[in-house]
């Protein structure tokens, strides 16, 4: 018993002892892989924290949520905004729909809006329907309520975003 | 107890455990090692360790996650080798349950540097290292006629 337990021990101590070899010389090659080869080497200390937290825009305004059966999203005087990017628009969009991809990490810019604010009233809108990704947090809720928030009113946002609108219009087909 | 640690199936066990976690732990580090920058940016995220030490750190763990990868693999010393990713698994366990504690909304890191979506530290992260973790001590402890490049050449030896 005396002697099974020394040698469990004594097993333990040779694979503490081979973990403890392995890791010095790999964190050494580590290292000088770093040091000497790398394309991109990493600054062995870190001089300035990393930036871990990235600060969103939180948008302000009111947004009403509007079901893709609402027949208010197919109306003649409803402007429509697509918030997808571009590649998403270029694949597919509601015809008439005008592209502004939303971004959380940069606000849409000011002229952008102003673009949009100009073009629903020469269109004689009487409201402006966004749709986007219909993810959760939707891309095209956040951006209506921006819009919202600088100033346009009746703004709404559709529900479950394209892909609702798709399956809604066309069935899912492209 | 005794019937199952004498069972005659641990060396093949072992051998597929063994196998089984070199794969994960090799496929782990090709990102870590190839983007350094990225996983320092993902142990930053962690808010655990100090600013000095999140480089080395970024720069060394992935290199001994690829040597215990190989090791496990071709047998040689796979008991400190298994070891070593017990007390890496153990590390990332800690790591994961004070960010959730601290409610950090965040990617695992564990393979790549991935959206927080598709990647999210949670519950089944701590299941999944954990259940790592019981496979390499099942490998320490259990393992004693490791099959690989040590047996062969002690084999030869004799």
């Amino acid at each position: 018993m005396h002697h099974r337990h020394a040698r469990s021990t004594r097993g333990i101590g040779h694979a503490l002892c081979d973990a403890m070899i392995m890791t010095a010389i790999c964190s050494a090659l580590g290292l000088a892989v770093n040091a000497w080869i790398h394309p991109h080497p990493l600054k062995l200390i870190a001089d300035k924290p990393y930036e871990t937290m990235v600060p969103c825009p939180v948008p302000g305004g009111k947004a009403t949520a509007l079901p893709c059966t609402d027949q208010r999203l197919y109306a003649k005087d409803s402007f429509i905004i697509d918030a997808r990017d571009k590649a998403s628009f270029d694949a597919w969009n509601v015809k008439g729909s005008m592209n502004v991809p939303f971004d959380y990490l940069d606000p849409t810019p000011p002229e952008m809006i102003e673009q949009v604010a100009r073009k629903a009233a020469s269109s004689h809108a009487r409201r402006v329907v966004v749709y986007g990704d219909g993810q959760d947090p939707d891309t095209g809720e956040q951006l209506a309520k921006e819009i919202s928030g600088k100033g346009i009113k009746n703004v709404f946002f559709v529900v479950g975003g394209a892909e609702a609108i798709r399956s809604k219009v066309d069935g899912g087909k492209p | 107890m005794n019937r199952f640690s004498k069972w005659r199936g641990h060396p093949w066990l072992a051998l597929a455990v063994r196998v089984y976690l070199a794969g994960v732990f090799l496929f782990a580090c090709v990102h870590k090692i190839a983007n350094p920058s990225e996983f320092a940016m993902d142990i930053a995220t962690y808010d655990i360790l100090p600013l000095v030490l999140i480089n080395p750190m970024a720069i060394c763990l992935p290199w001994v996650e690829l040597g215990a990868g190989i090791l496990l693999l071709i047998g040689y010393r796979s008991k400190g080798a298994a070891l070593a990713i017990a007390g890496m698994m153990f590390m990332f366990l800690v790591a994961i349950i004070l960010a959730l504690s601290k409610d950090i909304e965040m990617s695992c890191g564990c393979f790549a540097s991935q959206a927080m979506e598709s990647d999210p530290i949670g519950t089944w992260t701590v299941f999944r290292d954990s259940s790592w973790l019981l496979m390499a001590v099942y490998v320490i402890i259990l393992d004693r006629h490791p099959m690989g490049i040590e047996t062969w050449m002690n084999a030869r030896r004799s």
